[in-house]
């Protein structure tokens, strides 16, 4: 970078950069200082408060709802990042060559991404309901049920409609970067595997994934962070029952703050959520900085 | 359309291959056809489906399905919704928020992309730094603090406030993709025009803009995509129905707070909530893809 100039005076690049640095401020750190202390208090939503110092995460030890929303969210996260990452790469493979349709294929793929889960879990909710939804006259015409399911209100069943709705919803994140990365493979190196008579799985055994081992890694960061924050679709589906047994951890922190108004044991719980995902964004840092 | 740099490399059907690579060529032409196909179904027929369902009146939507009445389409459903208020407010209050929040990211962003890519001062690194590390809190775990904190600044209830908040969220993927923007800016064009006596922002205004461009319509497009569909925030921190935003909205709509529940007003507000990002990424789809690449891949 060069060094502060007359036509580049460090007081206007000073002056450039202190609104973002504002925002940041105060709406990230601010409010992360203020989680920490909120966390040591028993702050109710109304009402007075006092400093209870580490009691609400001593609390959270013996917490059931805490632990069985974080049983959830680990179990949500295991049933779906492997089939995104999967789907994402055959897809990936299907559209990466600029054949005829691929343009159209790519765009196809990655529309529920844009879409984004809280408008594909509104027309979930339609498409769930017994006897008349999409799900169901579907598995009607195939002949594997009578396509009376409930589907929201029993926990396995909705548990497992919802992961087919992310499968299918983020999988374009993984396609595009997969894409992306595939692209950027030199062809003589699937080419003289070609001419050793290698086949599709060979290739990409031996070429592919070990030379997208970085965006592959990428790829599973991001989903799992995103599985670890999942909210909108199981507030939207099941509101996170029946009982409390679809609810994952943002959810259980949102219900704990503004349902039950216990907001230190709730703010105790999301500083626990945060020093998780900051150490799976930590490692997805380092392992991106390995690659300059 | 999708950025690719390499020409096509696989043959069509119109070049024949070489006669050894024949048949397997074909075998794959057959199963790429195959393939695309079955995935075009998978990822459209849902989409076409909730295209028709918002167009289907309530009694046939909760119905089981019966040939003679299933494909009785009408715009019943968009003019319930119009005449009854609530949503056509929220599409208001939400292209507002999604409209603010794009303006005043990408100001932002530009702005500071333009200080940490082109100026050299005390702190640049650590500042560029802070910024990139709020990528790692996320907002959903800092939602408590921020709604007390929202609410002792008069921000909760006020679009204006779920404006700020948003743009803040969006922030680290604008300045990083503004940064790099400017850095590829050539140093002898910017030097040339504040040595002829232009004043910063005229610099950035006149001779810099066209190379930023594209970086700010990414960040303008994902900003205002983020905050179109966003939920969680909205749901918090607004509380007056006047002011709920198109999500949100719908979730009255789900649970029949505007009166009964009506299905066929559900799909038709999804519809609409779908409708801004099927064209906008269809449209500025090299933006949306060309900001993935540098924001994710290069993290």
């Amino acid at each position: 970078m060069k060094t502060a100039t007359i036509t580049h005076p460090s007081r206007t690049g000073v002056a450039l950069v202190s609104p973002a640095l504002a925002f940041v401020a105060v709406f990230v750190l601010a409010p992360l200082v203020f989680a920490i202390y909120i966390s040591l208090t028993n702050w109710p939503l109304i009402g007075s408060f006092h400093f209870i110092g580490l009691d609400n995460y001593a609390a959270l030890g013996r917490d059931t709802a805490f632990w069985r929303a974080v049983l959830y969210t680990l179990i949500y996260t295991a049933i779906v990042t492997l089939p995104i990452l999967v789907v994402g790469y055959l897809m990936a493979v299907l559209v990466r060559a600029n054949r005829r349709g691929s343009t159209l294929l790519r765009t196809v793929f990655f529309l529920p991404y844009v879409i984004g889960l809280s408008t594909l879990s509104f027309l979930t909710v339609l498409e769930a309901q017994p006897d008349s939804g999409g799900f169901n006259v579907l598995l009607k015409a195939l002949g594997l049920t009578d396509g009376s399911t409930a589907w929201l209100v029993n926990a396995p069943l909705a548990t497992g409609l919802i992961c087919v709705l992310v499968i299918w919803g983020v999988s374009g994140l993984t396609i595009v970067l997969l894409v992306a990365g595939m692209q950027g493979i030199p062809a003589e190196l699937y080419e003289s595997s070609e001419m050793d008579g290698a086949s599709w799985w060979d290739k990409e055994r031996r070429i592919t994934i070990p030379m997208l081992r970085r965006t592959i890694a990428m790829s599973l960061i991001l989903s799992v962070i995103g599985s670890f924050l999942a909210f909108t679709q199981f507030f939207i589906l099941t509101q996170g029952g029946p009982g409390s047994s679809t609810t994952p951890i943002v959810l259980a922190i949102y219900q704990r703050a503004f349902v039950q108004l216990q907001v230190g044991s709730a703010t105790a719980m999301s500083i626990v959520l945060i020093v998780v995902v900051g150490l799976i964004s930590a490692a997805q840092f380092w392992l991106l900085r390995e690659r300059d | 359309m999708v950025t690719t740099t390499r020409p096509a490399p696989a043959r069509t059907v119109d070049q024949p291959a070489p006669a050894v690579t024949h048949r397997r060529s074909n075998v794959k032409i057959v199963l790429y056809v195959v393939a695309g196909a079955l995935s075009l179904v998978v990822f459209v027929v849902p989409l076409l489906w909730a295209l028709m369902r918002s167009l289907q009146p309530n009694d046939i939507i909760t119905a089981a399905p019966k040939m003679s009445t299933f494909f009785h389409l009408t715009w019943d459903n968009f003019r319930g919704i119009a005449q009854d208020g609530h949503i056509p407010r929220a599409v208001l209050n939400s292209l507002i928020v999604s409209v603010g929040t794009a303006v005043l990211t990408t100001l932002l962003a530009t702005a500071a992309g333009y200080g940490f890519g082109r100026f050299r001062f005390r702190g640049s690194g650590a500042a560029f730094g802070l910024i990139i590390v709020t990528l790692m809190v996320p907002f959903q775990a800092i939602l408590t603090p921020l709604f007390l904190q929202l609410n002792a600044m008069r921000l909760t209830d006020s679009l204006l406030g779920l404006v700020l908040f948003y743009a803040t969220v969006n922030l680290p993927f604008g300045v990083f993709v503004m940064r790099t923007a400017f850095a590829a800016v050539p140093d002898a064009l910017e030097d040339a025009a504040l040595i002829d006596g232009c004043g910063t922002l005229r610099t950035l205004t006149s001779v810099l803009r066209p190379l930023i461009v594209p970086g700010m319509a990414t960040t303008a497009l994902y900003a205002f995509l983020a905050a179109w569909t966003e939920f969680l925030g909205a749901l918090t921190f607004l509380t007056r129905q006047d002011l709920y935003t198109l999500p949100v909205s719908l979730v009255n709509l789900q649970q029949g707070a505007y009166g009964q529940i009506n299905y066929g007003f559900l799909s038709a507000g999804a519809v609409i909530a779908m409708i801004p990002c099927v064209i906008l990424f269809v449209a500025l789809q090299r933006f949306y893809v060309a900001g993935l690449s540098a924001g994710a891949v290069k993290g």
